[in-house]
């Protein structure tokens, strides 16, 4: 028995990649699968054409002239972004659970819990209210995202610092700094909801969070904030693994525990500022995206972080699809979807598997 | 040779001194016990010895190399620490845990190599958690658990193992085999152990020194014979006890008493006929109480001598395994006379101690108040054919009276020299309820206990 035991650890790394490259496959199969959903019928087959003329040197042997031009317009500009947003989005938020929950070795831990949230709203908020008529552009994000963005990291980092005792920072203190202000910011936030006027509609809209009206560049504004803040925290997994046994066998150990837990923060919270500014607040997807990976493919954050973005991805993806689809024409806010579709998954496996959490 | 040297350490929390002017220095194979009570800055010392509270003042030097001055990764390759209650998350298997210990070893984005598992193994050997390799941490045991961490601080290949209070919530067994390894590993390894422990006997039995902390100050350090005595324990945790030497660990080991209590000075001598452990926890009692307590005659290296001695009982003796002789007989008589009142335990009577009990029978002809404990039938312990049951038989004839257990003797004897006090101050007439004496057993009434 431990022979076997010793010979899957050495195997451990290549078993990890498969993994990786199944699910990379998984979330392609699921993007094409995504781009065959919508009003117009769109077969398969069109879609590989659309998508392959797009691939350099590939694109010299396709034949594209059975492909209407409306349908490439529709599939390139219309669905492509908004599902491409989904995976962006879903990635972002589940990989920033997998970062809070690793430090604060807490399993209610989510960017939301700090303040994320509640601070982008409120940015958005003041924004429609006061600046709504603003053209802005600034590399991609237009004024509404910005603001929303620095609401997000800026609350963060107020109650990151707010919870600061001498160089120290008590995870009971974060998180109930979190919690005190999430509330505050919730009363201005009604406060100025109250005085918006016509902007409200659009307000509460945006809070129910979804990806209707995505552009491209919404897309290439949010993309490096996930994809390099995904990367930079796989550099410190290994440490999220020695966080779990406590902050001070973590630090006997070798782990500088206050320099990790300052950079997954300032990376998650980076993470969730961008992509909650283009897609508004959708819950669950960062709090239980990174459990059900976790109870499926264990506690190592070295796969755990990966395996749970994508898997994030493809979930909020097919999530929205689904809430494209489901109510004929008016669209279901993600969020509920995210929420239905997710819960009795997640029971199902908390049943099967309740060993595990012992929390 | 490595050397672990805490200098003039003076710790605090904000403005309050938790911890001052300890120094200590330890070579490696030393196993040193941090002994004291609840608050004494034992776990504090344990933490700024592992880099995690810094001093105020002072310095920890490994190596002679500041301690403080080092990264936490390269001290994690000198350092191991086994925490109090490993506060373990998610699930990990117990193989995982142990190749945590690796880490300081690692580069940043290396996998565990084929040495580092080797390491690993061989660790989990050691400590005998090998065949938990693949389960979950949270579904161990508290002793299994604990054998893990130890396993985890091996893989760190460390110089200096730090345990604070390794033995929490563990039973016998795992407490032994613990302290076991850890001695093992110190001896083979080389290793610098310092470990917080409340169990002084364990402490006796595996440490090779010991410091022992009052009020956050050093109050001894050396050799466990040097450091744990009963003078030092009672200064320290205020509690009377016996340090003997255990012929079969050859270790010291305790025998506490209970703790101090304020005593009422009752001015009223009892004298107590023991032997051979019966009398320790009456002596201590009565002494609580307030008594002027004497004792004897006992033998010399006996368990109730050496009692009588820690607790400053004046004593008749005699020399070890002698019989009494007619001198130490009268002397005993002369004791028991100027007593109020006389106590017989539940010894053992031989022909060496039989003339205790013809001592007593003649004081309780002269009519001293005299109680007999009988909590083991003179029948069984009388090695005399029959001379000592006749003794005993004698001394009920006479007045004395029976019990059964000792934790009845105090509430009689409490009762006795309360009425004897009223006897003698006053001229006035006794309260009807205190007329009757009590009688064997029976509850004595009227008596208010304090609450």
């Amino acid at each position: 028995m431990t022979d076997k035991v010793e010979s899957k650890y050495s195997k451990r790394s290549s078993r990890w990649k498969l993994i990786l490259l199944l699910l990379i496959v998984a979330l392609v199969v699921a993007i094409i699968f995504c781009l065959n959903i919508g009003f117009a019928p769109i077969s398969f087959s069109d879609i590989l054409t659309i998508l392959g003329k797009q691939i350099p040197i590939l694109n010299r042997s396709i034949n594209s002239s059975a492909v209407s031009t409306v349908n490439e317009t529709i599939i390139l500009q219309i669905r492509l972004p908004r599902v491409l947003a989904g995976a962006l989005v879903g990635a972002g938020l589940a990989a920033a659970g997998v970062m809070y929950q690793g430090v604060f070795r807490n399993p209610m831990a989510d960017s939301y819990l700090l303040g994320a949230s509640a601070g982008a709203s409120f940015g958005y908020t003041l924004a429609a209210i006061y600046a709504g008529s603003l053209a802005l552009n600034f590399f991609g994000f237009g004024i509404f995202q910005i603001v929303a963005f620095v609401g997000a990291v800026l609350t963060v980092f107020l109650v990151y610092f707010m919870s600061r005792v001498g160089n120290k920072v008590p995870i009971a203190t974060l998180l109930l700094s979190g919690i005190v202000v999430n509330i505050f910011i919730l009363a201005l936030q009604t406060v100025f909801e109250l005085r918006s006027g016509k902007a409200l509609i659009g307000i509460v809209a945006w809070i129910a969070g979804g990806f209707t009206n995505i552009t491209w560049t919404n897309i290439y504004a949010v993309f490096p904030f996930v994809l390099i803040g995904t990367v930079l925290a796989y550099f410190f997994t290994k440490d999220l693994n020695m966080l779990a046994m406590g902050d001070d066998t973590a630090q006997h150990l070798g782990v500088n525990t206050e320099r990790v837990r300052q950079i997954m923060l300032l990376t998650g919270s980076l993470i969730t500022g961008a992509v909650v500014s283009i897609s508004g607040v959708i819950g669950f997807v960062g709090l239980i995206i990174p459990h059900m990976t976790r109870l499926v493919i264990g506690p190592d954050h070295r796969i755990l972080l990966p395996t749970s973005a994508i898997v994030g991805g493809i979930f909020l993806m097919l999530c929205d699809s689904l809430a494209r689809i489901a109510t004929g024409a008016s669209e279901l806010p993600v969020g509920v979807i995210t929420a239905l579709a997710g819960t009795p998954f997640f029971i199902y496996l908390l049943r099967k598997r309740k060993t595990i959490y012992s929390l | 040779m490595v050397l672990l040297s805490v200098d003039g350490v003076e710790c605090r929390y904000g403005s309050v001194k938790i911890l001052e002017n300890v120094s200590l220095s330890v070579k490696e194979g030393d196993f040193v016990g941090i002994l004291g009570p609840n608050g004494s800055g034992k776990t504090t010392l344990l933490k700024s010895i592992s880099r995690t509270l810094k001093p105020y003042k002072g310095t920890i030097l490994l190596d002679k190399t500041d301690i403080y001055s080092m990264k936490s990764v390269d001290l994690a390759k000198h350092m191991a620490i086994v925490p109090q209650e490993s506060n373990i998350g998610f699930g990990f298997a117990a193989l995982d845990i142990v190749l945590m210990g690796r880490n300081p070893h690692m580069k940043r984005f290396q996998m565990e190599s084929e040495k580092d598992m080797a390491i690993v193994r061989k660790a989990m050997n050691r400590t005998n958690t090998w065949y938990l390799a693949d389960r979950p941490i949270n579904e161990l045991s508290g002793g299994e658990k604990q054998r893990v961490v130890i396993a985890r601080a091996l893989a760190q290949e460390p110089k200096v193992l730090l345990l604070d209070e390794p033995l929490t919530h563990l039973d016998m067994i795992n407490q032994l085999e613990i302290m076991d390894l850890v001695k093992g590993l110190c001896h083979t390894e080389r290793l610098i152990v310092l470990t917080v422990i409340h169990d002084l006997n364990l402490a006796a039995r595996y440490c090779n020194s010991a410091l022992l902390l009052k009020d956050r100050k050093v109050f001894a350090v050396g050799t466990l014979d040097e450091v744990l005595t009963s003078k030092n324990i009672k200064s320290v945790f205020q509690v009377d006890a016996i340090v003997k030497k255990s012929l079969v660990t050859n270790s010291l080991y305790v025998i506490p008493l209970s703790p101090q209590k304020p005593s009422l000075a009752r001015k009223c001598a009892i004298h107590i006929i023991c032997g051979a452990g019966t009398g320790t926890l009456i002596m201590k009692a009565l002494v609580d109480e307030g008594y002027e307590v004497t004792a004897g005659v006992l033998n010399m290296l006996d368990t109730d001598y050496e009692s009588a001695e820690l607790l400053k009982i004046p004593t008749v003796n005699e020399a070890p395994f002698s019989p009494i002789t007619e001198q130490t007989k009268r002397a005993n008589l002369e004791m028991i006379n100027k007593a109020a009142m006389l106590v017989i335990t539940s010894v053992p009577f031989g022909y060496g101690n039989l003339p205790n009990l013809e001592t007593s029978l003649e004081a309780v002809k002269r009519g001293v108040r005299t109680y007999v404990i009988d909590e083991v039938p003179i029948e069984v312990r009388d090695f005399t054919g029959g001379k000592a049951t006749a003794l005993m038989a004698e001394l009920r004839k006479h007045g004395a009276i029976f019990i059964k257990h000792p934790s009845e003797l105090p509430t009689l004897v409490n009762a006795t020299h309360d009425l004897m006090e009223l006897r003698k101050h006053a001229q006035t007439e006794i309260p009807g309820h205190l007329k009757n004496e009590p009688k064997a057993i029976t509850e004595p009434t009227g008596r208010k206990e304090p609450r």
